[in-house]
């Protein structure tokens, strides 16, 4: 299978992200782009955003473990970069 | 995404593991991503089949403009079992969703094997309650509603339906503030339940009474924080349920999940594992020692 880049997946991400489920964004989305603080999502966006995922690159991935670091965090946000490296380390 | 149709209404769920099936119910307000955040699902999902969906009004399922009394949403529930091919499920509901999850094993007791309550307060069983203004976590969440611009009352401290409406009529300046202290998304969800009758459906009895309440036979765990606002509720169970034994989780208030998420989890997993007599031996997919063969 041919590896992912960072760049192809960040792109990906801001592809999905700058209209999630009728919810247009129109600013710049970048690998500092916070999910929560700059996007409005909420937690539960990002389960679904999981799923989106999942279904972007047609594989299962371990987003459990996403969801749980997320948990943990004394300030809930996370900037797409994050997630982009969380990817990028799962899909290849 | 997987949805599940009741009634005509759309439901978003998940499910994960396999096993006995467990249901988990989230509060009034909260969604279902409050179990993946604290990494319930895992822990669970080793020995159960756990199936967690949106409320209606909540999350990614469908609004309607009436039916949220616990009656209500315990027919949701036993619909979502039916649908998806659930057997007798053992639940977990926190807040609200305890309340559901007690009012399924009243109306529908073939349909629940267990129940772990977490942190409700029951319509019901309000004249316990009388002593809530004076918890010590009361002065706190009050002021936090005043940073948020919603004015608390000490005598209608169960009014849901006064603070949805707040929530929906806040002027420009108490909205920049509630959306400084809480967030849009939050918000975005009271507004959106403003204009349901959630806020008084669920401040009524709808026939979960004291007398159905201690009527339920099934093991029933009441699992409240150690500092909780409801404890009043938490020993009436222990003493009147027939079959109830209480837990309570150490440093919590009432949303344990989040002030002691390890020892939620932790409690949580031993007493659904206990009621499915999965205590005592190996978790499934851990190896068996077999006796004899070594």
């Amino acid at each position: 299978m041919t590896a992912i880049s960072r760049e192809q997946i960040l792109n990906d991400l801001a592809g999905i992200l700058k209209n999630f489920h009728g919810r247009e964004y129109y600013g710049e989305i970048g690998p500092q782009t916070r999910f929560f603080g700059d996007l409005g999502l909420a937690s539960i966006d990002a389960v679904v955003l999981g799923e989106t995922i999942e279904a972007h690159y047609g594989r299962k991935l371990p987003f459990h473990e996403f969801m749980a670091g997320l948990g943990q965090r004394a300030v809930r946000d996370i900037e797409v970069g994050e997630l982009a490296a969380f990817l990028h380390r799962h899909l290849n | 995404m997987p949805f599940v149709r009741v009634d005509g209404m759309k439901f978003y769920y998940q499910q994960s593991g396999q096993g006995p099936d467990v249901v988990l119910i989230h509060g009034i307000t909260g969604n279902m991503a409050i179990w993946p955040l604290i990494d319930v699902i895992r822990a669970l999902a080793a020995d159960f089949r756990v199936t967690y969906y949106d409320l209606r009004g909540h999350g990614y399922s469908d609004t309607p403009p009436t039916g949220y009394t616990s009656a209500d949403m315990a027919h949701d529930l036993r619909k979502l079992q039916q649908a998806l091919g659930l057997g007798p499920s053992y639940l977990l509901g926190h807040s609200f969703g305890g309340v559901i999850a007690l009012h399924a094993a009243v109306l529908y007791p073939e349909a629940v094997r267990g129940i772990v309550l977490s942190d409700p307060y029951f319509p019901g069983l309000r004249h316990l309650e009388n002593d809530v203004p004076r918890w010590s976590g009361w002065q706190e969440y009050k002021q936090q509603c005043a940073r948020a611009g919603l004015e608390i009352s000490d005598e209608a401290w169960f009014d849901v339906g006064d603070v949805l409406r707040q929530a929906a009529t806040l002027t420009p300046e108490r909205r920049a503030m509630f959306e400084k202290e809480l967030g849009g998304p939050a918000l975005q969800r009271l507004v959106r339940l403003a204009a349901t009758t959630c806020g008084e459906d669920v401040q009524a009895v709808a026939g979960l009474t004291a007398e159905r309440i201690v009527s339920v036979r099934q093991p029933v765990v009441a699992l409240y924080g150690e500092h909780s606002p409801f404890l009043a509720t938490c020993r009436f169970l222990e003493q009147n349920l027939p079959n109830c034994k209480a837990a309570l989780v150490p440093g919590a208030q009432h949303r344990a999940h989040e002030e002691n998420p390890a020892g939620y989890v932790a409690l949580v997993r031993k007493h659904l594992r206990d009621m499915a007599g999965l205590s005592g031996g190996p978790a499934r997919g851990e190896p068996l020692a077999v006796e004899g063969t070594t």
